[in-house]
């Protein structure tokens, strides 16, 4: 059988080349030890969120005491010293500073908002004492009230960093908190006791999928960068198989009785083989850097499997692209353009907003044409949450199926434009 | 006559060029054919067409009386002008592939690579990997690829380029030895004349995709003139071509051209005629600075045939 004898060839010719090797194998790692040191503390467990404040609060006058009393201040102290529930990290890392070194810090993203206090924050407070203790004894407060009764605090940031978005959240619902904190304590000073919290009808309770409650974003990346992987096999295999063409030993195959069945499907072989190790090497690489894998050793085996599915797909590029490419570094360029572009398309980095196509009235995800997307489906499921062959077996079966149509089409044009007698 | 391959009216064409123009060749089987053209002149397309790589614009390549398409393509072993090898492989696991890929069985395979390695002396570096070998052995390795599989007919596209008289020599015999032991057809396409010259039983000459002459060395030589040739240099050589017209106009003077400075005249009885050429030289105020008497060689014949003139 002579795609085994090509099949060894290829894999002789794989291992003998270390540098070629080093490259294939390595390069995933470096991406992967990136991506982990980048991400792998997102989101695991809580952290203080850094806030710059801003206060402008002149305070207000206590008409029992005479002293000024500053509610600025006070809000500032109740940020420091507020905790994440039942847990004794702090939710903010405090600095209180002017309006443009604010600025100056969002834009570095060293603080990831800015808490403006207004002018009139503590006259707004006291109206709000002032009003809880009319209702509650038709007597006015110690506390003074200006006319100008309300104000407003304002969040500023940048709404295109995440840092933002969970920060500005979070201080939102402080700032209410605060604000019933005191209306409460007034009430029980009225009351004369420690009085009680009101009866509440619905609680609220977050819950996380079993086994993801110390995830990081890297848990979710991890098999981003295993596809990726497997994707870039098809920018070498396409390097390997114009050099092929390149060096003329393609030639001295094609003179023989090779088919192109035997030189397709033997080189097959051992780069699925590669696609397989990836798998593991790099899943070791990111269990060593902190990836919460759930599996079993079942789940490693349904990994590589589904790994190799996604590398012949990678060769089926490959085949594809050293169709066009007429030399080695054309083959590597092209197969950089397309491969990167494809990864994101798969969501490897991010997921990408939905975009539908409608074929005869059914409608379809664009991205679920790419076989890697099912790769990528399968490998999170089976490597983050140690699901089993049931649970993806649709992603597995999609996969082989777009791989199976990439395969042919790879064949037939390499086939045709690099395995006939020249025109 | 026993014809192993046959080229009919062979033509290749790109859009305005035209690389080969009705070429008609018959090889016969069992005989070194040497194929001379200058660069450019449709040598290694017409070999090209001839095995089956290329498909002409009109015209057929018969192999025994069969179209090259439809023969068994154990039938030809090409040896290519560049070297087509695997770099990460030995020597004998590039030949162990090759003689898989033409379904040699193991039994005849072994011994037929042992064999091979031993005449073209590689059986030292059999485990060596291809980039660590010698120009000289790759070269020999390239040949060796193209034979291991025992074809009836053998294409060697400029096989000694870039070789050292030893490994020239070693490729030689072997040449000759597949000829005359095995009985194999050597297509040779060469332009080292004295290759040509020494292995080839008939040679084609073409030149602008044409056939020019085809016959045995012997008779090409005869065809431009028997006799010998002054080889000459002047110390002045803008008086070269004064001395040319001159010695054209002689009776007893077949030829004298100018090759890379010197001058060539073809005369019967040449060194009876050099106190003549000597007369021609001072009467023109010149000076020999060199001269030699030589036999006719084939390069004589193919200058002669194609011109002097550089092709790229």
């Amino acid at each position: 059988m002579k795609f085994i004898s090509i099949a060894i060839k290829d894999f002789k010719e794989l291992v003998r080349d270390r540098r070629g090797l080093f490259f294939i194998l390595l390069f995933p790692i470096f991406f992967m030890m990136i991506f982990g040191f980048a991400f792998g503390g997102m989101g695991e467990g809580n952290t203080p969120h850094n806030i710059a404040i801003v206060n402008y609060d002149q305070g207000t006058i206590n008409s029992t005491s005479g002293g000024n009393i500053n509610y600025g201040n006070n809000l500032i102290s109740a940020l420091q010293d507020a905790n994440y529930e039942n847990s004794s990290v702090k939710l903010f890392n405090i600095t209180t500073t002017t309006d443009s070194h604010a600025k100056d810090l969002l834009r570095q993203r060293t603080v990831d908002a800015e808490l403006i206090i207004p002018i009139n924050f503590s006259n707004s407070m006291a109206a709000l004492i002032n009003n809880t203790v009319q209702s509650g004894t038709g007597q006015a407060s110690s506390v003074n009230t200006s006319t100008n009764s309300t104000s407003t605090v304002i969040i500023s940031g940048d709404t295109g960093f995440m840092g933002f978005g969970v920060a500005q959240g979070i201080l939102v619902g402080v700032l209410s908190q605060y604000q019933d904190g005191v209306v409460t304590a007034v009430k029980n000073q009225i009351a004369g006791t420690p009085g009680a919290q009101p009866t509440k009808f619905i609680d609220t309770n977050v819950q996380s999928i079993p086994g993801t409650q110390n995830f990081t974003q890297f848990d979710f990346l991890a098999p981003g960068m295993i596809v990726f992987a497997i994707l870039l096999l098809a920018t070498t295999v396409a390097a390997i198989l114009t050099r092929e063409v390149e060096s003329g030993t393609l030639l001295r195959l094609k003179m023989s009785k090779m088919s192109s069945f035997d030189l397709l499907f033997g080189g097959l072989i051992p780069w699925s083989l590669i696609a397989g190790a990836q798998v593991v090497i790099l899943l070791a690489v990111a269990i060593i850097l902190g990836l919460h894998w759930q599996g079993s050793f079942y789940s490693i085996i349904l990994a590589i499997f589904i790994g190799i599915i996604g590398g012949i797909a990678s060769i089926a590029l490959a085949m594809i692209i050293a169709s066009f490419a007429k030399n080695d570094r054309q083959a590597a360029n092209l197969g950089t353009l397309i491969v990167v572009p494809t990864s994101f398309l798969t969501g490897a980095f991010f997921q990408l907003p939905a975009v539908f196509l409608n074929f005869f009235g059914h409608s379809f995800q664009v991205y679920d044409l790419l076989p890697w997307t099912h790769t990528l489906t399968a490998l999170r499921s089976v490597l983050i949450f140690g699901s089993g062959w049931n649970s993806v077996s649709f992603e597995v079966e999609m996969s082989a199926l777009l791989t199976l149509i990439l395969f042919v089409i790879g064949v037939f044009l390499f086939s045709r434009t690099r395995l006939r007698a020249e025109n | 006559m026993d014809y192993m391959l046959e080229a009919v009216d062979l033509t290749k064409k790109y859009d305005d060029l035209v690389a080969v123009d009705g070429l008609n060749i018959k090889i016969k089987k069992g005989e070194v054919f040497g194929f001379l053209g200058p660069n450019g002149a449709g040598k290694t397309t017409s070999i090209k067409m001839m095995v089956g790589l290329l498909r002409p614009t009109s015209g057929e390549v018969l192999v025994n009386g069969k179209d090259v398409h439809d023969i068994n393509k154990e039938a030809i072993g090409i040896c290519p002008q560049e070297l087509m090898l695997w770099e990460n492989l030995t020597c004998k696991e590039s030949l162990d592939l090759m003689a898989d890929m033409y379904e040699v069985p193991k039994k005849i395979r072994d011994p037929r690579v042992h064999q091979l390695l031993d005449d073209l002396f590689l059986s030292e570096k059999a485990d060596t990997v291809v980039s660590k070998l010698s120009g000289g052995m790759k070269r020999r390795l390239n040949l060796a690829l193209a034979v291991i599989h025992e074809p009836e007919i053998v294409v060697l596209d400029e096989p000694s380029e870039g070789l050292d008289p030893q490994s020239r020599r070693v490729l030689w015999n072997y040449i000759r030895a597949m000829r005359d032991e095995e009985g194999k057809t050597v297509i040779l396409t060469t332009h080292i004349m004295d290759e040509a010259d020494q292995l080839s039983d008939r040679i084609a000459i073409i030149d602008h995709g044409k056939l020019i002459r085809l016959d045995t060395p012997e008779n090409l030589k005869k065809e431009i003139g028997e006799g010998d040739v002054v080889d000459m240099k002047l110390s002045d050589i803008s008086l070269n071509q004064d001395l040319i017209n001159i010695l054209d106009d002689q009776d007893d003077v077949i030829s004298a051209v100018e090759v890379n400075g010197r001058i060539i005249i073809r005369a019967l009885g040449a060194v009876g005629k050099l106190p003549m050429m000597m007369e021609k030289v001072e009467n023109l105020n010149g000076r020999v600075a060199d001269i030699s008497v030589r036999q006719n060689t084939l390069e004589d014949v193919f200058i002669d045939l194609t011109g002097t003139g550089l092709r790229e």
